[in-house]
């Protein structure tokens, strides 16, 4: 299956065709994705589906063989540093903060606005470590050092966030303040996750990658009763 | 006690133009992890400017003004159109090319200006005048303690109150975060090099005066010396380099005073050899961690 490609004329993020190869490893095969403003979409699927190439193509660190991007129905070339300035902030798997500066200056290199330092600190706050601003990140526990890893995402004000496995690491009540965030982020989010009750709960959308193909694209509701996404997890487990 | 007392605020002096000369290697290897083995020829080459200008106009500070531009614009062109297109795949790479710059500056200078020593003036007296009697520092110790101290202050400024000095330290702790937070990594490499030479043609303008003079290898003895004080320091502190500059140079200096000038360039290189073995950090630097946590 192939989703279909989107309407050049939607506001929103749209991913026409991508097809990306490594060598002789197909990574993407033919995919096409419309995100609209505001909707949550996640990008599920087993290990090595593509999801994170999927992420590094919208973010320009790794170019397509074929297939375009458009922002805006405008044709879009992303290149990782002109991100934030489309409006674009992505998290890492990782937790991949600047570990000799402290928080607060790992969040304010995020912050693009003329009161970069007032969105740093509100970000901070909205993910409840600004009582840790002038620590450094690696003294902070994971899931702490979580939570400044989408300060910093934040501070930029995206009108898409990217959120890579936001959830890794995460105990449950973590996960549940994480789902408020997203519920509550009043933005585009793209989520690349595991934790399905994660993505179940949050999620507008679901785009469903196995071997780099799209074989799913739907609700939640959709989606988990889709007899092909079960196949491709069910075969994943086996 | 009084020649103590002066060899101490001599080798502080001297300390001081090390300790320049070490912070510019310091802030090219926490962006690249290169030790920019050229800073020293980089440095003669716009002091040889300098001098050209200070003695076409008159103006000693005309000329002093032009090195510190024209240490701008040669880091920036050495980073954009050499150390860009290094191989990053081996640390040696950057060594030799930094290796073969040397060569190619020294060489030009030569063709240029003459290998024989050419006079540079000092800006201020280099005689000691006496506090209590005793004969402790020079007018021009002064200004060479007050040039490093205003750099000093003025990077420090630059790196943790500016978001110009944040991106820097971001793009040298995490160049591929950096570009998704909308640092333009390439544009702060070439500013940290620009930066750095602009500090190194400083420590040449210092302390070239209190050498024999101007020669293409005018700073050769001076980069071992700060080379060992940003090894000292640590590679990764910029105060530690600076420290370690103070350092070398106390040592330079009572080894200098005490036991003779002949020993002290073996006294200098026993200490980079005891430090790289017992302390590779350096001694002022953070354990070498994570550049991301």
């Amino acid at each position: 299956m192939s989703t279909e490609p989107p309407d050049d004329t939607d506001q929103g993020l749209a991913l026409h065709h991508i097809t990306v190869r490594f060598g002789g490893l197909l990574a993407l095969d033919d995919v096409s994705l419309q995100v609209a403003p505001g909707r949550v979409v996640g990008i599920i699927g087993p290990n090595g589906a593509g999801k994170t190439t999927l992420f590094n193509v919208i973010c320009g660190f790794v170019g397509p063989q074929s297939g375009s991007l458009t922002l805006d129905g405008k044709p879009f070339r992303p290149r990782p540093h002109h991100l934030t300035r489309r409006g674009i902030a992505r998290t890492l798997q990782g937790v991949g903060q600047f570990g000799g500066m402290t928080v607060l200056e790992n969040v304010l290199v995020g912050a693009r606005s003329r009161k970069a330092e007032a969105d740093a600190w509100a970000a901070l706050e909205r993910c409840g470590v600004a009582e840790h601003a002038r620590a450094l990140p690696g003294s902070l526990p994971y899931a702490k050092r979580k939570r400044v890893e989408l300060a910093r995402a934040l501070a930029s004000k995206p009108r898409i966030l990217m959120l890579d496995e936001p959830a890794g690491g995460l105990d449950t009540e973590e996960i549940r303040w994480l789902a408020e965030l997203i519920q509550g982020a009043q933005t585009t989010v793209l989520l690349v996750e595991h934790h399905m009750e994660l993505v179940m709960s949050v999620c507008d959308e679901i785009l469903v990658l196995d071997f780099g193909k799209p074989i799913a694209l739907g609700t939640p509701g959709e989606i988990r009763t889709n007899e092909k996404v079960a196949e491709a997890y069910l075969g994943a487990a086996a | 006690m009084d020649r103590f007392l002066f060899l101490t605020f001599d080798g502080l002096s001297r300390g001081a133009v090390y300790a320049a000369f070490a912070l510019a290697l310091v802030l090219i290897w926490r962006a690249t992890r290169i030790v920019n083995f050229a800073q020293g020829a980089m440095a003669v080459a716009t002091a040889y400017v300098a001098y050209s200008v200070s003695d076409a106009t008159g103006s000693y500070w005309l000329g002093f003004i032009v090195a510190l531009v024209a240490g701008l614009l040669l880091g920036a062109g050495v980073e954009r159109v050499v150390m860009r297109f290094v191989d990053h795949s081996s640390p040696l790479n950057g060594v030799v090319v930094a290796l073969g710059l040397v060569l190619i500056i020294q060489g030009v200078l030569g063709m240029i200006y003459g290998n024989e020593f050419r006079p540079a003036t000092a800006p201020f007296s280099r005689d000691a005048f006496e506090i209590g009697g005793v004969a402790l520092l020079s007018r021009y110790d002064l200004f060479v303690f007050a040039a490093v101290g205003a750099v000093v202050v003025l990077l420090t400024l630059l790196f943790t109150r500016t978001p110009t000095g944040l991106r820097m330290r971001a793009a040298a702790f995490a160049p591929d975060v950096s570009r998704l937070l909308g640092v333009p990594v390439g544009g702060m490499l070439t500013l940290g090099w620009a930066l750095a030479a602009a500090v190194g043609s400083l420590a040449g303008m210092l302390v070239i005066p209190t050498e024999l003079g101007l020669h293409p290898t005018a700073m050769d003895i001076v980069f071992i010396s700060a080379f060992t004080a940003a090894v000292v320091g640590g590679l990764d502190s910029p105060i530690g380099s600076v420290l370690g500059g103070l350092m070398v140079g106390l040592l330079l200096s009572y080894i200098s005073g005490y036991l003779g000038a002949t020993v002290a360039p073996m006294a200098v290189l026993a200490l980079l050899v005891v430090v790289l073995l017992s302390r590779p950090d350096g001694l002022f630097s953070r354990r070498a961690k994570a550049r991301t946590a």
